[in-house]
């Protein structure tokens, strides 16, 4: 080492000024300038040397060769603890004490003026030729602002723990390769179970099923696929099975995370308990199941009063009457299957005339596709259709065998149009007077949805068309 | 109304138990499958008084209305089940309205017209 140095001096300096050229030469002059803090010690601990930086980090220059100040120059030092440090403590009294280097020691210096830096202290011993231990050279930075930005960074992830800890979801990260990194207490409550960091993988669950109860394999769980599809997913929807055989419905949302060069590090899942939301809608489902009950009761009742009312009369009213009544109840059933949102029209249709007798029904074709209607449309609709089939079966199309009976239709621009045509039946004319099917088709379908129907008394069969605006 | 004109009276001769706890929904049902054709109509309003009749009879059919002002008809059916007597379900609940343990029987929707009802008994008496 000391050759290649004698040959690095010895060669022609590339150096041009010869002030600096001075300081490279001069081993003495090259330490004053070094922006780091060096001290040497002689054997005893009394100061032999010490360069400018060393004295702006103690904050003062004390004497050389002064048997107060042993050690070390600083006023004062402290562990990063707060407790101060005694002299002989130091790390340069611990080199000299032992004859062994001290490296990385990090302390906090004092100074007159009240300031504090935080600094890296790396000392070693000094031995003569003999070997025998003749001082110490202590070597030491300021790190404040490395150590202030450590902290910084250090608090910001135990801000993140403590937040990803206080979350009321359940949330857990993985590395790449799907190995559990971090869980939180919610993850923890809901699994039921402290899987091993760093060893389980995918998930921290005990088992999981999908819905439908069939069960789903970690290694094929949302996080797994997320990770391995790299790609954020929300659900599908599952069920945490604990050890204890306690179910929770959850709602994973797996999110893959990238580094800044785009590669996976990991992901993050957060899983939403659903137990709630199931209870809420098993109650509103049972609310309406129950409004159900007692509406189709209610109507039971009613039927039964006007069937012992006309018990014995000979009067067809009495057919009639119970079915303007079922298809009112049937439209029920149909509402209340899609919570009193929407019914299909297409189901409407066909119930239409599973209220006829016999074959009436084998000359009926149906044509058109599902079409979501809303209450109001599916009740008038009904009634309605139920009145136009009524009066096939006893005048018209569907009185006779020989004729039949189409009902097709179809959606266009918010719209949908119905299309009934009779064909084949008795010769029809235009009645006298105006039933209640002909008076519900004018005020239910134009007054009531807003639409246009239009009944045509055409002597092949009854021709009607309907035109009703649907919702947005 | 419920005139036998639409079925035949295909249950001729037999005895029915139904389970119904509203009186003129009763009525109605009795009405019914007397117009086609049953000899004996019984009718329990709970499931204590059905059990009860159970325990001394053998009918050869059964109508269950499944909740019987709040109590469910379960162990009547349970009761038919071990005797080996058939029995439809009547309900005003949707098709989810039925414990799944009992989903395969016939279910009549409330209300039903005596073709509803003949549909369902012939199909629990293909033989008639």
């Amino acid at each position: 080492m000391s050759n290649s140095a004698d040959t690095r001096n010895d060669r022609p300096s590339p150096v041009s000024s010869l002030a600096l050229e001075r300081v490279v030469r001069s081993p003495a002059a090259l330490v004053e300038n070094l922006p780091i803090g060096i001290c040497t010690c002689d054997r005893d601990g009394l100061l032999v040397q010490y360069n400018r930086r060393a004295a702006e980090l103690w904050g003062r220059a004390p004497a050389l060769g002064d048997p107060d100040t042993r050690f070390c120059g600083a006023f004062k030092s402290f562990e990063r603890d707060g407790r101060e440090i005694a002299v002989d403590e130091s790390p340069m009294a611990l080199v000299l004490g032992s004859g062994q280097p001290v490296r990385d020691r990090e302390l906090v210096v004092a100074k007159e003026n009240g300031e504090r830096l935080t600094i890296l202290a790396n000392a070693d011993p000094i031995f003569d030729d003999q070997g025998n231990l003749v001082g110490g050279v202590n070597c030491f930075q300021d790190i404040s602002e490395i150590t202030k930005m450590r902290r910084q960074v250090s608090e910001g992830r135990r801000l993140g723990r403590r937040v990803m800890e206080a979350l009321p979801a359940a949330l857990y990260t993985t590395d790449a390769q799907g190995r559990l990194l971090y869980y939180n207490k919610s993850a923890e409550d809901l699994w039921g179970v402290t899987p091993k960091l760093g060893e389980q993988l995918w998930c921290g669950s005990w088992k999981i099923y999908l819905s439908d109860g069939t069960l789903l394999p970690h290694d094929e769980c949302p996080m797994a696929v997320a990770l391995k599809e790299k790609r954020a997913l929300v659900g599908p929807e599952a069920v945490v099975e604990r050890p204890d055989g306690t179910r929770v419905s959850v709602l994973p949302h797996p999110t893959p995370i990238f580094d800044s060069d785009g590669s996976l590090i990991g992901a993050v899942n957060m899983l939403i308990d659903l137990s709630d939301q199931k209870r809420a809608d098993a109650q509103q489902r049972g609310l309406i199941d129950e409004l159900n009950h007692r509406v189709k009761n209610t109507l039971a009742t009613i039927q039964s009063l006007a069937a012992q009312t006309m018990r014995g009369t000979k009067d067809q009213g009495a057919r009639e009457f119970e079915a303007r009544l079922l298809t009112l109840s049937r439209v029920h059933d149909q509402l209340s299957s899609h919570s009193w949102e929407w019914a299909d029209f297409a189901v409407i249709a066909r119930q239409t005339f599973s209220c006829l007798r016999g074959s009436a029904n084998s000359n009926v074709q149906f044509s058109g596709t599902a079409v979501r209607i809303p209450p109001k449309t599916a009740l008038a609709l009904a009634m309605v259709l139920r009145e136009l089939a009524a009066n096939a079966e006893h005048h018209g199309a569907l009185s006779t065998p020989a004729g039949s009976l189409s009902l097709s239709w179809r959606v266009e621009d918010k719209r949908l149009l119905v299309d009934w045509r009779e064909v084949g039946g008795p010769s029809v004319s235009k009645p006298r007077t105006r039933g209640f099917g002909t008076r519900l088709l004018e005020r239910s379908i134009a007054e009531e949805l807003g639409g246009v129907a239009h009944i045509e008394y055409a002597a092949a069969g009854v021709h009607c068309t309907m035109d009703i605006p649907l919702p947005e | 109304m419920s005139n036998a004109s639409a079925g035949s009276r295909f249950l001729e001769g037999l005895r029915v138990l139904v389970v119904e706890d509203e009186a003129i929904i009763s009525f109605l049902l009795e009405d019914m499958l007397g117009d086609l054709g049953a000899a004996d109509v019984r009718h329990a309003g709970n499931v204590r008084t059905a059990l009860a009749y159970l325990e001394q009879h053998t009918p050869d059919l059964a109508v269950l209305d499944v909740n019987l002002g709040g109590e469910r008809v379960y162990p009547v059916a349970e009761a038919l089940e071990a005797k080996g007597i058939l029995f439809v379900f009547t309900t005003g609940y949707g098709k989810n309205g039925i414990d799944p343990r009992w989903a395969a029987r016939p279910v009549v929707q409330k209300p039903f017209n005596v073709e509803g009802m003949t549909q369902a008994l012939r199909e629990l008496l293909p033989a008639r």
